[in-house]
């Protein structure tokens, strides 16, 4: 008898023990969908009269529509339709019954309020939710004026992605590029400014002269761009703020490709001598020069990395025209592509990783990236015709232009900016008043 | 004796084609603004040998040279119409000129500004080299902005690869 | 003159010759065996699974609950000398059923006999087994799943009870898991993309706690975006379709989330 529960007594307890290890399962895949996300309209609080005409401004549905918009046109959010919604704005926004949510298949919740201070300044303020754990993500306020809606609408886009993503935003940003008007043999061209949804288009140049690869200054001061303005191809820098124009490149020949460097105190650009482009870094205050190559054959594109040590450009030194890296100062030059076809037009990633670039190959155009040693080439979309890509801030997104192939009468011919994921997702055009060409993507506008 | 001279000028000829086909080393050395001697002209490749496009700086003198793609040499075709451009320019030594380099649409436009800029060039180094003052000649390139021929076709392209010399208004 | 000229002539003609032939007898190609990476993995024996039912079986965990005294055997490596250890299993087994009778519900005791005597003979030589640690190696979620569904409809051999999941299991469990997952992209790729989240489950599979473990690491932002995703993951999977037996072994799992794989640049 003892011995029988002595041996139950024993197996009980190497149960025990050998139950102490918990099996482990490894989750090494999931999915890549975009996330369920519903935006429900904000409300107005009762701090904003009834009668108060700040209500007419319907702030309460616009800001979330742009917020929706934005997040919807990353690729990585699937916005809910807001008449699935069972509870109201006011409601959602204090308490959300998370059951309700996660019956529509949301799995996280954008609420607001809007209201005034006691200084009657307008007050905005967000909740991210998420409704599968039952709690609160983030919650923030801005204070604003009714005009600067769009700014905060942006703002709360990219607080949104960054909680979730991983990665900072890029909605609030503008975009420059040239607006084409006119036939193509004479074409009129314009320094053009908008939003970077598209909205709010401005006009820089009247057109009277043709302008060409504007980028802009990384605090968002200056533009530089190529103009040729008195039939001369030089490179100015326009102060956005005071409107004023300024000639950088004023050397006795063309000056073209400028671009800034990460600290916004020096532009660096082309300078073509007696037939022959070489890249030259001049210092805007001083405007003293460094020249950084000297080769006899064509170098030009060039574009500085996110930490300022280091350049890549596009040379044909080899005999065709490729994808260089160089030091700072101009040392150290390295060629880093080495495929079929020619490439031109590098751009560094804000990331520091990748240069983004246009292929040419067999008489179709390439969007592609590579990283900085040139491997991993990865060629994104192709085309009639298409180049010069340009990066969104975060380094995710490539804006770049399209031309569609023209007859002998000139019709056809049409530009238009279009971007697309790093991941070759999500290819979509950008709509502007006219056609487009040469776009550059702005820093985050909040950035200080 | 007859077989042994045919053969001499066979391979001769064989020879010279091979040197013409060499256009890429003729990159490397840019022919500096030296006198009297041209840089070696070189085969035609896809340059436009047409007369669509061509205006007339007067009776018989093209205003005007094409390229082949990608390249900024002259071919045997400019040649002799830089010379006739030349002569003229002599007889006329109160004009001074613009030339305008420019490059079809099928590269990227930074590129572009910088081939038209050596296809501008090298006809005013021509220009000079057969005994023009150089301050009489100006240099503008617009890539690929200004094109001849709006189309998007092969033809149109060899008639955009230009260098034109242009009189002021 | 002409002497040097044949002999230059002569030398030249020779390492023509000699570079215009092949020597295939020289260039043989040395065929290389290709590697197969095999995993050594823990795993009890091949079973079929025979997904609890969500409610109506509720009356059937009594009876899962008591079988899983009946164990003794250790977890079994692929190696025949288990066999002996085997052999005396059945007086054990004799006994202790004596005593569970004794103490709880009767248990259907010919059942274990037959299972002990089927899982002898699988001793003797088991290519399945082989073929088990083969088939981890692959890592296609469909396949997973195809094996899971396959392992369903094979003959009702249940499980004996060790102390880990076996491989089919966990795969099934991996499969559902992996819809539910939806991974931040925007991560940026390092080594640290592992969320470990330890989940306790009643016997329909329902989950009843999720939490992350080494909360110490949460104070980093993609850290805490990552266990957020994890948490959701599991949150929106409950409840979980789990195997039919063997509660003890699975009623507490660690799901170690890993995105490296899917966020490599």
């Amino acid at each position: 008898m003892i011995q029988r529960i002595l041996i139950v007594v024993l197996l009980l307890l190497f149960q025990q023990n050998s139950l102490k290890a918990l099996v482990t399962i490894d989750i090494t895949r999931g999915n890549l969908d975009p996330l369920p996300t519903a935006i429900s309209d904000f409300y107005f609080d009762d701090s904003i009269k009834p009668d108060d005409s700040i209500r007419k401004s319907r702030l309460d549905k616009k800001i979330p529509e742009l917020v929706e918009n934005n997040l919807q046109r990353s690729g990585l959010f699937f916005p809910l339709e807001k008449r699935s919604f069972i509870q109201k704005p006011e409601v959602a926004h204090a308490t959300p019954r998370f059951e309700d949510w996660i019956f529509i298949k949301a799995q996280v919740l954008v609420t607001g309020k809007i209201s005034l201070d006691k200084n009657q300044r307008l007050r905005v303020e967000f909740r991210l939710w998420d409704v599968v754990s039952a709690k609160e993500l983030s919650s923030l306020a801005f204070f604003t004026t009714t005009q600067n809606w769009r700014r905060i609408s942006h703002m709360i886009s990219d607080k949104v992605y960054e909680r979730l993503t991983g990665e900072t935003g890029y909605f609030d940003s503008r975009i420059i590029y040239v607006a084409e008007t006119g036939p193509k043999t004479n074409r009129v061209k314009r320094l053009a400014v908008m939003d970077q949804d598209g909205y709010g288009v401005k006009y820089l140049t009247l057109g009277n002269e043709l302008v060409l690869t504007p980028r802009f200054s990384p605090d968002n001061k200056y533009v530089t761009y190529m103009s040729y303005f008195r039939n001369l191809p030089r490179v100015y820098l326009l102060n956005i703020e005071a409107g004023i124009q300024d000639l950088l490149g004023d050397f006795p020949g063309m000056t073209f490709a400028p671009r800034f460097s990460p600290d916004s105190k020096r532009v660096i650009m082309s300078f073509a001598k007696d037939g022959n482009s070489d890249i030259y870094a001049m210092d805007i205050k001083t405007k003293v020069v460094e020249r950084l190559t000297d080769h006899p054959s064509i170098d030009t594109s060039p574009s500085y990395s996110p930490d300022g040590s280091s350049i890549t450009f596009n040379s044909d030194r080899s005999g065709t025209q490729q994808i260089y890296t160089m030091k700072g100062d101009g040392t150290a030059v390295k060629r880093i592509s080495f495929g079929e076809g020619i490439y031109g037009t590098p751009v560094w990633s804000p990331r520091g990783d990748l240069i983004a670039f246009t292929k040419f190959f067999r008489n179709r155009f390439y969007i592609g990236v590579m990283r900085t040693d040139g491997s991993g080439e990865r060629l994104l979309t192709e085309n009639f015709y298409q180049e010069a890509p340009s990066w969104s801030p975060n380094g995710r997104v490539l804006i770049f232009y399209r031309e569609t192939p023209s007859d002998d009468k000139g019709r056809g011919g049409n530009a238009k900016l279009w971007s697309i994921d790093l991941t070759g997702y999500n290819e979509r055009m950008i709509e502007t008043p006219t056609d487009a060409s040469d776009p550059t993507w702005s820093e985050i506008l909040s950035k200080k | 004796m007859k077989l042994a001279k045919i053969s001499f000028i066979y391979v001769a000829v064989l020879l010279s084609l091979f040197l013409g086909a060499c256009t890429t080393a003729q990159k490397a050395t840019a022919p500096a603004p030296a006198p009297a001697s041209a840089p070696a002209p070189v085969a035609e490749g896809d340059a436009y040998t047409g007369t669509d496009t061509v205006k007339f700086l007067a009776d018989g003198i093209p205003d005007r040279v094409f390229f082949s793609t990608n390249k900024f040499n002259l071919t045997t075709a400019a040649v002799n119409s830089l010379n006739k451009q030349a002569v003229f320019l002599k007889a006329n030594a109160n004009l001074n000129v613009t030339i305008e380099g420019h490059a079809d649409e099928r590269g990227t436009r930074e590129y572009n500004l910088a081939l038209g800029e050596k296809r501008a060039n090298i006809v005013k180094d021509y220009l000079i080299s057969n005994g023009i003052a150089s301050n009489r000649i100006k240099v503008v390139s617009y890539g690929k902005e200004r094109p001849a021929n709006p189309a998007s076709s092969t033809l149109a392209w060899s008639q955009n690869r230009r260098s034109v010399t242009v009189r002021p208004n | 003159m002409q002497s040097s000229l044949k002999t230059s002539l002569f030398g030249h003609l020779l390492i023509i010759v000699i570079g215009s032939l092949s020597f295939p007898f020289l260039s043989k190609k040395v065929e290389i065996p290709p590697i197969i990476s095999v995993d050594l993995v823990q795993i009890s024996d091949r079973t079929n699974i025979p997904y609890a039912p969500k409610v109506s079986d509720a009356i059937k965990s009594d009876k899962k609950e008591k079988e899983r005294l009946v164990t003794t055997q250790a977890p079994p490596k692929i190696v025949p000398k288990e066999k002996p250890d085997a052999i005396p299993l059945p007086d054990k087994i004799q006994q202790i059923k004596e005593l569970i009778e004794k103490k709880q519900n009767p248990v259907k005791v010919e059942e274990k006999n037959k299972q002990v005597s089927e899982f002898e003979k699988k001793e003797i030589f088991d290519p399945n087994k082989i073929s088990a640690l083969i088939d981890k190696a692959k890592k296609e979620s469909d396949e997973i799943s195809k094996r899971a569904n396959l392992e369903a409809t094979q003959s009702q051999q249940k499980n004996f009870i060790t102390g880990t999941l076996t491989l089919s299991e966990q795969d099934a469990i991996k499969a559902q898991i992996f819809k539910c997952w939806n991974i931040p992209i925007g991560l940026p790729y390092d080594q640290n993309l592992l969320v470990r989240v330890k989940v306790k489950v009643n016997p329909e599979g329902s989950i009843i706690s999720s939490e992350i473990m080494d909360t110490g690491k949460l104070n980093q932002t993609h850290q805490k975006i990552l266990a957020e995703s994890a948490l959701r993951a599991v949150r929106l999977c409950n409840p979980l379709k789990v195997p039919k037996s063997g509660y003890e072994k699975w009623k507490e799992m660690i799901l170690n989330f890993d995105a490296r794989e899917m966020l490599k640049g």
